[in-house]
C-alpha cells in the first residue's frame, strides 16, 4: 500500500516551528498580519462562486470586496513591518510552509490585489455584453470570476512563497486558472487551442522549475530560497539548476523562444488578457526571477542568460509590434517586449537593476492594464478590433482618449508620467554596465515609443470612420483611474520608488537606499538617452512607408518557421504517436493486460541475466508442520491451472477467484492476519464486481469473445508463459535471500508499542506512514468522485 | 425466500463485526479499511437480496458520497489540528512514553479517529461503488426494453 516516504511523527525532534521574525509583538499577531493577505486572496474565489451561485449579479461585487481587503491587508501588512511565517508542516520531508510578507511580496501582491480590483469593476459590466455578444446564459459569469479569483489568490501566494515547493504549488495554480480563464470562450475552436497551448508551454516549463528545486535541494538539503541563497556556491549545479528555474519563469513571462503562446492567448476575453498581462501570468515569471534573484545572481553565467533573453525578445516582441493590425495582437508583442526589459533588467544586475526591475513591473502593469481596457472599450463601442478600421475617437470619447494618453505615454516613457523614470533606471543599469548596452536600450526604448504611438494615435487620431455606440461608464473609469495613477506616478513618485526600492532590498544583496528616481534639468547621461530615444522615436514613426516592408516579412519568418510553427508540428507529431500506442494497446481487454505483462517480464528477465545467479535460488528444507500450507498453495496452483482451460466467462471468474482465496489461507498460513483478512475482503468484492459487470455484457457478445483464434492463442501463451516464469523467478530469489540486517520491518515493530498500538499493520498505516495513506485515501475519494460523475453523463451527481 | 430472511439477520451482525474490527485495530488485526470493506459487503447482500429500491430506501442515494467525504473531512482534520498546537502534520496524541485514558480496556488516541475517517470513506466508497453499478445495470435494463426489438438482439 504504502511505497515511500516516512512521516515518523514520533521520531522527530519537537521544535516550535512558529517563528516570527519580529521583535516586540507576539508571534499569533505577527502571523496575523502576515497570513491576512493571503488569507482574504484565497478566500475569494470560493466566497464569490458561493454567492455568484445565490445571485448571478453578486460574484463581481462579492469578488472585488474581498480583493479589496486583500489590497488593504497586504498595505497594513507593509507598513506595520511585514513578517514571516514559517511551519515545517512535513519535517521528515523537510516540506515548509514558509511565507513571508516582505517587499517583494508586498509589491506583488498589491498589484495583483489592486489591479485585480480595477478588472473585476471593468468585468461587472464588460462580462454581461461579452456574454450576450456569443449568445450564453448570464450565468456563466460566476465561472470567470472564480477562475479570475483563483489566479488572484495564487498569485499572492506566490509573492508571498519562500519555499521551492510551495511556489512550485502555487505556480501551476496559475497555470490552471489561465487555461480556464484563456478557454473561456469554450465553443470555439480557437479559444481551446490557444488555452492548450498556454498550458502546455507553462506546464512542461514547470516541471523544470521542480527539477530544479530538486537539484538545490540534493545539494544543499533545503527548498528554503534564503537558506539556499546563502550556502549556494557558483559552479555547474548553480548554472544547471538555475538555468531550468530560468527557463520556467521565461516561458511564463513570454520570453523569446517561449513568448509565442502569449499572442494566441489574447483568444481570451478583455479584462482577462489586461489582468494576465499587467499583474498577474506574465508576471509571475519575472516574480519567481525575482524571489530567486538572490541565488541567480550569484553566477555570471546565468546573468548574461537573462541579458540575452531580454535583449532578444525585446527586440522580437517590438519588431512584430510594429506590424500587427489588431489591437489586441499589437498589445500581446508589446508584453513581450516590456518583460524583455524587465528581464534585461536583471541580467545587468547591480542596484539599478534590480530596482528598475522591479520599479518597471510597478510602472508596465499600471499602464498596460489601462491599455488593454481600452482595447476592449473601444472595440465594444466600435464593433472594430483593427487598427486599420480605427481612426479619430479622441473627440467622441475624449475620457477614453485622456486616459489611456497618460497610460500610453507612460509606457512610452515620456515626462510627467511614471513611465519616465522606469526608463531612467533603465538607462542608469545600462550605464553602470557600460559596453554596448547603453546603445542597445536606447534602441528598446525607440520601439516602444514607436509601437505605443502607433497603438494610441491609430484609435484616437485622424479621421473618424464608422460608428460608435454608448458604453457603460464602468468600462471607461477604471481607464481613467489608471491613467491617472500613471500620471500621479510621475508627478509624486516617491511612494512606487518605495515600494521599488523595499522590494529591491529583499532581493538584491548590496544596498539600495541610494537609488532615487526624480527629474533633474542638467544633461547627465540618462537625460540625453531620453532625449536620443524621443528624437528617434518621431524619426521610426515618421520613416513608416520605409521600413514596413523589413518588419512584415520578419513576421512572415516568423509564422513559416518560428518556434510557434515548431511547436504545431511537434504537437502533431506526438499526437500521431500517442494515437498509434494507444490504439495497439487497448485494441481489447487482452492486448491492454498483454502491455503490461510483456514488458515486465521482458525487465525482469534482464534484471536476472544482470545480476549473479550463485545461491540466489535456493531449496529450503519442508517440515510437516508446513503440509498445511503446501496444501493452500496446491490449490491455488490447480485453480491458476484450471483457469486456462475454461471457457464460460462465469466459470472462469469463480475458478479466478478460487486462486485469490487459496492465496489468502496461505497468508493467514505465513502469520500475516491482517494481509489475509485484507486479501479475503479484496478478493470477495473483486468476485462479485466481475459478476454483476458480466450480468451487464448481452449474451452473444459474451459467447462470440470465449472462442478465440488459434493465432490469437498463441499469442497470449507466449505473454502468459513469459510473465509467469520471470515472475515465479523473482519471488524465488526474492524469498532465498536472507533478511537484511537493517531492516525497516523492525524498527516498525519496536516503535508500534510507542506509538500506543499492538498490531504493527495498523499503526503503520494510521501513524508512521499516515501521510502516505493520506495521500491514498484523497485518491479513493476522487475516484467514486470520477466514475459517479462518468456514469451520470459528465454531471456532478 | 431463505436469501431474505438470512440477509436482513446478517446486516446487524455485520456492521457491529466491522465496529469491531475498527476499534480494536490497534491491538489485533484489522483497521479502518478492513471494517469499511466488511460494512461495504454487508451492503452488497442486501442489494442481491431485495434489489436497488428497498435498499436506497435503507441508504438513500446521496448517504455513500457524504460519507466518503465526511471520512476526508475527518482524516484531514487529524492531520491538521497539530499544525495549530505547533507540532507537523500528522502528529497523533498522546506523544510517546506518556498514558493514554482507558475507556475500559479501550485506549483513547487519536490515530485511532484518523483510522474512523478511512473506515468512513472506505465503507462509502464501497457503497457508492455498487449503488453506480446498480444504477447502470437498471439504465441497462430500461434501455434494453425501451428500443425496438432489432436493435436490443
Amino acid at each position: 500500500m504504502c511505497e515511500h516516504g516516512y512521516n515518523g511523527a514520533h521520531a522527530s525532534s519537537r521544535t516550535h516551528p512558529w517563528r516570527a521574525d519580529r521583535r516586540g509583538e507576539g508571534p499569533a499577531l505577527i502571523a496575523a498580519a502576515v497570513l491576512a493577505p493571503l488569507v482574504f486572496a484565497i478566500l475569494a474565489a470560493p466566497v464569490a462562486a458561493a454567492a455568484g451561485k445565490a445571485r448571478a449579479g453578486l460574484a463581481a461585487p462579492v469578488g472585488a470586496a474581498l480583493a479589496g481587503l486583500a489590497f488593504a491587508a497586504t498595505l497594513y501588512g507593509w507598513l506595520s513591518g511585514g513578517g514571516v511565517v514559517d511551519v515545517p508542516w512535513a519535517p521528515t520531508l523537510d516540506l515548509r510552509f514558509d511565507v513571508a510578507l516582505d517587499g517583494h511580496a508586498v509589491m506583488y501582491s498589491l498589484l495583483a490585489t489592486g489591479i485585480g480590483f480595477a478588472v473585476l469593476v471593468y468585468s461587472s459590466r464588460y462580462l454581461p455584453l461579452h456574454l450576450a455578444h456569443e449568445r450564453r446564459p448570464q450565468t456563466e459569469s460566476t465561472r470567470f470570476y472564480f477562475f479570475i479569483l483563483l489566479f488572484m489568490g495564487a498569485m499572492v501566494g506566490l509573492a508571498m512563497a519562500r519555499d521551492l515547493i510551495l511556489l512550485f504549488l502555487f505556480w501551476d495554480i496559475t497555470a490552471i486558472a489561465s487555461y480556464y480563464l484563456i478557454g473561456y470562450d469554450r465553443h470555439r475552436h480557437e479559444s481551446r487551442y490557444s488555452a492548450l497551448m498556454a498550458l502546455l508551454v507553462t506546464g512542461i516549463t514547470a516541471v523544470l522549475l521542480l527539477i530544479g528545486a530538486l537539484m538545490f535541494y540534493v545539494a544543499y538539503g533545503t527548498f528554503s530560497v534564503p537558506e539556499i541563497a546563502g550556502r549556494v556556491e557558483p559552479g555547474a549545479l548553480l548554472v544547471t539548476a538555475g538555468l531550468l528555474i530560468l527557463l520556467a519563469a521565461f516561458a511564463k513571462s513570454a520570453q523569446v523562444p517561449f513568448h509565442f503562446w502569449l499572442p494566441r492567448a489574447m483568444a481570451a476575453p478583455t479584462p482577462v488578457s489586461a489582468y494576465l498581462h499587467s499583474a498577474a501570468m506574465v508576471a509571475a515569471g519575472v516574480l519567481l526571477i525575482g524571489r530567486v534573484y538572490p541565488i541567480l545572481a550569484q553566477s555570471d553565467t546565468l546573468l548574461a542568460i537573462m541579458s540575452a533573453a531580454g535583449l532578444l525578445s525585446i527586440a522580437v516582441g517590438g519588431t512584430l509590434a510594429l506590424t500587427r493590425d489588431a489591437l489586441k495582437q499589437l498589445l500581446a508583442y508589446s508584453t513581450i517586449s516590456q518583460y524583455g526589459y524587465v528581464v534585461l533588467m536583471f541580467g545587468m544586475g547591480g542596484k539599478y537593476g534590480a530596482v528598475g526591475a522591479l520599479f518597471y513591473v510597478i510602472a508596465h502593469a499600471l499602464a498596460k492594464s489601462a491599455l488593454f481596457l481600452t482595447s476592449g472599450a473601444v472595440t465594444e463601442a466600435t464593433g472594430e478590433s483593427r487598427l486599420s478600421r480605427l481612426g479619430g475617437l479622441a473627440r467622441r470619447m475624449p475620457l477614453l482618449a485622456a486616459g489611456s494618453g497618460a497610460a500610453a505615454a507612460g509606457l512610452a516613457a515620456l515626462p510627467l508620467t511614471i513611465g519616465f523614470f522606469k526608463d531612467e533606471l533603465f538607462f542608469a543599469a545600462a550605464l553602470a554596465q557600460g559596453g554596448f548596452f547603453p546603445a542597445l536600450t536606447v534602441a528598446a526604448a525607440v520601439l516602444t515609443l514607436a509601437y505605443t504611438w502607433r497603438f494610441w494615435a491609430g484609435i484616437f487620431l485622424g479621421e473618424p470612420s464608422g460608428e460608435t455606440r454608448e458604453i457603460p461608464p464602468a468600462l471607461v473609469a477604471p481607464v481613467a483611474a489608471l491613467g491617472a495613477l500613471v500620471f500621479a506616478g510621475g508627478v509624486f513618485v516617491g511612494p512606487f520608488a518605495e515600494l521599488a526600492r523595499s522590494a529591491g532590498a529583499t532581493i538584491y544583496a548590496g544596498p539600495v537606499g541610494s537609488v532615487e528616481p526624480a527629474y533633474h534639468l542638467d544633461l547627465r547621461p540618462e537625460n540625453l538617452m531620453a532625449l536620443a530615444t524621443f528624437a528617434f522615436g518621431a524619426v521610426v514613426v515618421l520613416s513608416r512607408r520605409y521600413w514596413r516592408g523589413v518588419a512584415l516579412a520578419f513576421a512572415r519568418l516568423g509564422e513559416l518557421a518560428g518556434p510557434d510553427r515548431i511547436y504545431e508540428l511537434s504537437l502533431r507529431w506526438i499526437n500521431r504517436l500517442s494515437y498509434q500506442v494507444h490504439n495497439y494497446e487497448v485494441r481489447d481487454l487482452r492486448g491492454r493486460v498483454a502491455a503490461v505483462l510483456v514488458p515486465a517480464g521482458v525487465l525482469i528477465a534482464l534484471g536476472l541475466a544482470a545480476t549473479p545467479a550463485d545461491g540466489v535460488f535456493e531449496f529450503g528444507g519442508v517440515s510437516g508442520s508446513d503440509v498445511p500450507l503446501l496444501l493452500t498453495l496446491l490449490a491455488a496452483s490447480v485453480a491458476s491451472l484450471a483457469a486456462c482451460f475454461v471457457r464460460r466467462h462465469i466459470m472462469l471468474a469463480v475458478v479466478v477467484s478460487g486462486s485469490g482465496f487459496s492465496i489468502a489461507v496461505a497468508y493467514a498460513f505465513f502469520g500475516a492476519p491482517d494481509v489475509a483478512l485484507v486479501a479475503v475482503l479484496i478478493e470477495t468484492v473483486l468476485t462479485l464486481l466481475i459478476l454483476g459487470t458480466l450480468r451487464l455484457i448481452p449474451r452473444g457478445v459474451l459467447q462470440r469473445a470465449a472462442k478465440i483464434p488459434p493465432t490469437y492463442l498463441r499469442r497470449k501463451v507466449f505473454t502468459a508463459v513469459l510473465a509467469g516464469a520471470f515472475m515465479m523467478a523473482i519471488s524465488w530469489s526474492t524469498l532465498s535471500q536472507g533478511t537484511p540486517e537493517q531492516n525497516v520491518a523492525e524498527e516498525y515493530l519496536r516503535l508500534t508499542p510507542e506509538a500506543h498500538g499492538k498490531d504493527a499493520v495498523t499503526v503503520i498505516l494510521a501513524d508512521f506512514r499516515g501521510l502516505d495513506t493520506l495521500g491514498e485515501i484523497t485518491v479513493v475519494a476522487l475516484v467514486l468522485l470520477g466514475a459517479a460523475t462518468l456514469l451520470n453523463r459528465g454531471r456532478l451527481p | 425466500m431463505l436469501v431474505r430472511v438470512v440477509s436482513r439477520l446478517l446486516l446487524p451482525p455485520t456492521l457491529v463485526i466491522a465496529a469491531g474490527i475498527l476499534v480494536k485495530g490497534y491491538a489485533e488485526p484489522g483497521d479502518g479499511f478492513s471494517a469499511g470493506v466488511v460494512a461495504g459487503l454487508g451492503i452488497l447482500l442486501q442489494y442481491l437480496a431485495f434489489g436497488r429500491g428497498s435498499v436506497e430506501r435503507l441508504l438513500p442515494p446521496l448517504v455513500p458520497g457524504v460519507l466518503t467525504f465526511a471520512g476526508m473531512l475527518l482524516a484531514l482534520t487529524v492531520a491538521a489540528v497539530p499544525l495549530f498546537l505547533g507540532d507537523p502534520v500528522l502528529t497523533h496524541y498522546p506523544p510517546p512514553g506518556t498514558k493514554p485514558i482507558y475507556l475500559g480496556t479501550l485506549e483513547l488516541i487519536t490515530a485511532v479517529s484518523f483510522d474512523v475517517g478511512i473506515f468512513l470513506l472506505v465503507f462509502g466508497f464501497t457503497a457508492g461503488a455498487i449503488q453506480i453499478v446498480a444504477h447502470a445495470q437498471d439504465d441497462e435494463r430500461d434501455a434494453a426494453t425501451a428500443s425496438p426489438p432489432e436493435e436490443a438482439a
